[in-house]
């Protein structure tokens, strides 16, 4: 790398010596902007991967990635915008404030006391547990991976708790009667009671109230409108699960909201609280509640779930309360219930019900209070819940706990309408019973073969079984039934289709750099990618283990190591998990997709991908529109343009050597007078007869080719010219930019005499057509790539390939083949109608590999790169 | 497996996530593992029992890695260390093995990494007994 910039240097050196021309200047700026771009993308997809939980990783990790990440942005902005003559200011301020809010992550400073004070139930999740507490966190987690089956609603955060408590100056007075009560000279029962009126009589601060009224109001503050105000304080519905000990307010008309909401936070000093906080170590201020405030479901009948029978868990089963009207009674243990024990395995048969005399339930009533009422005789003995109700709740339960990775307790209810609502879920507490019954994990694999071990890469860590189900079509995945494990040859972003049903997903081949690994983790399930033998060893219907933490997968259903994983406190639940996931969440989503957008601008950049996308494109635009002859460069750094029948317009600037001297003063140049061997190799495979798809494309074309001719000036829109392309060579060095349509490549190359100095890169970004075509083209550049040893990473549209350390030979066929690539793939977007496609060209790329038919180039003596040796490639 | 040729081993990292992640993974295969965040506790421990392996991060408070593997090479030389530390501090763990340091791993680490590491100490303690 670094000899190929040694004559960049060099010209640096002259121009501030007044000898040469901005050109160059302007190449080295670009050349570093890519530069950084690659490595911002590795960073990302590395921080990406260590996410999925299969690296240990640390605090440390966390600040050095982060801290890395910020440095890069930073110095992508500063040379770009020197590039830019500072066009782009404005992209300075947005990168402060990401930095600041990355910053504050770091510092754990998380529960202030400013904005927002409340937000929908839809944007609550794990990651940000620490501003919605616990149980709306769970909450948040399942209205967005399993929807309807949260109530509406919306969470007053931790800071408004906090601005509560700023706004009425007791902190400090909590502090001494907590101080008093830990000294002994205050009952806990004092201590509660005092620190409790003092919340109960607090004023809400106006911007607080706001915000409450606000969110009412966006849900349905109508008069008939009844909420559930739920305690969620920091912890609770979580290890520390502070079951029970807070309180909730049901039936509560929307002009009560506010004086319920701080009977609720009251209870965050309620007497079993302070005790346990006390008994588990936690710290007073380090406490805080938020409340979830949800609309009240008219239940017709309530009860409980609990994924696996914490009495019994060997039993594999889960054990069902129903009762008439609402749950709350079952709950505090009030009333008796119907009770239902159903196995674990689909289809879920009912092992054991018992149905009682159910003469009582609670109900809302209209004063905005909750009552017994008597059950009408005919609905006292009869069974609250059928088997189609009872089906659909422990499927719902059954991912529920897949996806939290523990047995649930799982507050339900059904409405009138037969809706089925979860209230609440935490993780049921039987770590010790179960730690009991896998004791010893040598025991339990006994008797079951290991199909295969440490083959691929782990996208997502976790322990999960299951039969066999391969995925070849849509039809395959329309088809596949919940449970089951996913075996495919590629990593197909479409899977996402049934990433809540799939137990484990396993393919041939694929990276945990991918979509696929994103969507994996998204929905935590365990995968693994790239096993290059899945659809060979694992046959239709056959029962597996997977285990996805230590990358083997076993014959037959292995129920203890399933087990084993609730006795892990789940790596997801950790705070260096939900760190790097909140800061990834400033630094990793794509929202800047289309540079032809509205919000293709320096204040549209949402994170700092969206900051890379936005320099990249407007670099390469800035490259591409500079125009040669207006600096008056005489001598070296000139600008020439290659002659040649290859359908591409490329302009070529020669650093050192990289043409021959006669050429170096014309404006034209041939082939056959570049002596740059990366150039010279990259042309012959650009231009071998083939590779240049001339099928008819299809009818849309010409519009997208109609749309060209506005970006590119009339003579580059013919088919033959599209887009602008630039070289900068060196005789062992060639830089490449080319923008085919709307994609950009860029192949970086140094091949030289020192085999630990060779290198070439290459590049692939954006495409014109709709994102699911254009990440097929992409998947597709990526398994050639990989196939060709290159080490890629690959995130939706954007393929980043190196390759290292070849010789000269060898690399030489590398970048010939680059050439082959971008030639073959330059439109294919449009044709990747389906992911069988991406097999279709994939064979088809490797048939012409193989069998370059009628290659005229190859067969010319004079194109045909030969390295050093004049060894023919 | 019985308890006879079950391993024990001790694990020093001032990050709980570390021990947190590492101690069940090798419970799961079968080894008695100890967890400590503190190095003098850890240190107290080694001088009141021999283990057969001692996984260690360099870059601590108080006692540092360092120091404390060279104390438990002193106390049973017997027992295997491997070294688990940052990208940033690889040099300092490299200088490390001439005290007799088994292996040493960059974090992050994959958990299958780790394993096979102490797998194969244990082979080298079998082989040694």
């Amino acid at each position: 790398m670094t000899k190929g910039l040694e004559p960049i240097k060099t010209y640096l050196t002259r121009l501030i010596q007044g000898k040469i021309v901005p050109i160059t200047v302007i190449f080295e700026l670009f050349q570093n902007i890519l530069q950084t771009n690659n490595r911002i993308l590795e960073l990302m997809a590395d921080m990406n991967d260590k996410s999925g939980g299969d690296y240990i990783f640390d605090r440390q990790y966390i600040l050095s990635a982060s801290r890395e990440m910020n440095e890069l942005v930073d110095r992508l902005i500063r040379d770009f915008n020197l590039l830019a003559k500072n066009r782009y200011t404005d992209l300075g301020k947005v990168f402060l404030r990401i930095s600041e809010e990355i910053e504050t992550e770091l510092s754990g400073k998380r529960i202030s006391a400013s904005p927002p004070y409340a937000m929908g139930m839809d944007a609550a999740g794990v990651a940000l547990a620490d501003s919605v507490g616990g149980k709306a966190a769970n909450l948040g987690e399942l209205k967005t991976r399993f929807g309807h089956n949260v109530p509406k609603g919306f969470v007053i955060t931790t800071s408004a708790y906090r601005k509560v408590i700023e706004g009425n100056l007791i902190a400090g007075k909590i502090e001494k009667i907590t101080g008093r009560w830990r000294k002994g000279s205050l009952t806990t029962s004092n201590a509660a009671s005092e620190i409790q009126e003092m919340l109960e009589n607090a004023r809400i601060p106006e911007p607080v109230a706001n915000e409450i009224r606000s969110a009412l109001s966006q849900n349905n503050n109508s008069d008939v409108a009844r909420w559930a105000v739920r305690s969620s304080a920091i912890g609770e519905d979580s290890e520390t699960s502070f079951a029970g000990q807070f309180k909730t307010l049901l039936n509560v008309p929307s002009n009560k909201v506010l004086p319920a909401y701080l009977k609720i936070i009251a209870s965050l000093y309620s007497e079993s609280a302070m005790e346990y906080r006390q008994e588990k170590g936690l710290h007073e201020n380090e406490t805080a509640m938020a409340v979830a405030c949800m609309e009240m479901i008219h239940a017709e009948k309530s009860g409980v779930l609990h994924t696996l029978d914490p009495a019994a868990p060997e039993d594999d089963t889960m054990v069902i309360s129903a009762a008439w009207g609402l749950g709350a009674p079952i709950v505090s243990g009030k009333i008796r219930a119907d009770r239902f024990r159903v196995s674990r395995n689909p289809p879920y048969p009912i092992v054991e019900m018992d149905i009682i005399r159910k003469p009582e339930r609670l109900m809302p009533s209209s004063s905005g209070e909750c009552a017994f009422e008597h059950v009408p005789v005919e609905m006292q003995t009869a069974a609250c819940i059928n088997y189609e109700a009872i089906h659909r709740l422990v499927e719902t339960g059954s991912r529920v706990e897949k996806y939290f990775k523990a047995p649930q307790e799982i507050e339900w209810a059904y409405n009138a309408d037969n809706n089925l609502y979860i209230l609440q879920s935490r993780p049921l507490n039987i770590r010790a019973g179960l730690t009991r019954m896998v004791c010893d994990i040598s025991d339990a694999i006994d008797g079951h073969p290991v199909i295969f071990a440490n083959k691929g890469e782990i996208a997502q860590s976790g322990i999960t079984s299951g039969k066999v189900f391969p995925v070849k079509t849509d039809e395959d995945l329309r088809a596949f039934p919940d449970g089951a494990i996913l075996v495919a040859r590629s990593a197909s972003p479409r899977f996402a289709a049934v990433a809540a049903k799939a137990n484990g997903i396993i393919t041939d081949v694929g990276s945990a750099t991918g979509h696929l690994a994103n969507i994996a983790r998204e929905f935590r399930i365990p995968t693994i990618l790239n096993t290059g033998i899945a659809t060979k060893v694992l046959s239709p219907g056959m029962e597996i283990t997977m285990d996805a933490q230590e990358n083997i997968v076993y014959s037959g259903i292995i129920k203890k190591l399933c087990f084993y994983e609730f006795i892990e406190e789940s790596f997801e639940d950790s705070p260096e998990y939900r760190t790097l996931h909140r800061i990834l969440k400033k630094i990793a989503p794509l929202s800047l997709t289309d540079p032809r957008g509205n919000n293709f601008t320096p204040a549209g950049c949402r994170t700092y991908h969206d900051i890379t996308r936005f320099i990249h494109e407007k670099a390469v635009a800035a490259l591409i529109h500079f125009e040669p002859g207006k600096s008056g460069e005489k001598k070296g750094g000139m600008v020439t343009r290659l002659e040649s029948d290859i359908p591409i317009d490329l302009r070529i600037i020669d650093i050192k050597d990289g043409i021959v001297k006669a050429a170096g003063a014309r404006k034209k140049i041939t082939e056959e007078e570049i002596r740059s061997m990366p150039m010279r190799a990259f042309l012959a495979g650009l231009g071998s007869m083939g590779w240049w798809d001339t099928e008819p494309l299809p009818v849309d074309f010409k519009g997208f080719m109609s749309s060209l001719t506005r970006t590119f000036s009339p003579e580059l829109a013919s088919p033959r010219f599209v887009g602008l392309n630039l070289a900068v060579i060196s005789r062992e060095y060639a830089n490449i930019s080319l923008k085919l349509g709307y994609h950009f490549n860029l192949i970086s190359a140094y091949i030289g005499e020192n085999i630990n100095d060779n290198y070439v890169s290459f590049h692939f970004q954006g495409g014109v057509t709709d994102q699911l075509r254009r990440d097929r083209r992409a998947k597709l550049i990526a398994m050639i790539l990989e196939e060709n040893d290159f080490m890629v990473e690959f995130t939706h549209d954007i393929v980043v390939a190196n390759l290292k350390k070849f010789n000269t030979g060898q690399m030489l066929k590398k970048v010939k083949m680059l050439g082959n690539l971008v030639a073959f793939t330059r439109q294919l977007d449009v044709r990747m109608d389906s992911d069988g496609q991406i097999e279709k060209y994939l064979l088809k790329f490797n048939r012409l590999i193989r069998n370059p038919v009628s290659d005229s180039h190859a067969a010319d003596e004079n194109v045909t790169p030969k390295n050093n040796d004049g060894v023919q490639l | 497996m019985t308890d006879q040729t079950q391993k024990t081993i001790l694990i020093l990292d001032d990050e709980e996530i570390v021990l947190k992640r590492l101690k069940p993974a090798l419970e799961k295969n079968g080894y008695l593992v100890e967890t400590f965040s503190r190095s003098q506790e850890a240190f107290d421990r080694v001088m009141e029992k021999n283990f057969d392996i001692v996984i260690t991060d360099l870059k601590m408070d108080g006692l540092d890695g360092m120091q404390f593997l060279t104390l438990v090479k002193e106390q049973s030389p017997m027992t295997e260390v491997i070294v688990i530390t940052g990208f940033a501090t690889m040099e300092t763990a490299k200088s490390s093995f001439q005290k007799g340091v088994f292996d040493f791993l960059a974090k992050p680490f994959k958990l299958a990494e780790i394993i096979e590491t102490v797998k194969k100490a244990e082979a080298k303690l079998d082989q040694d007994a």
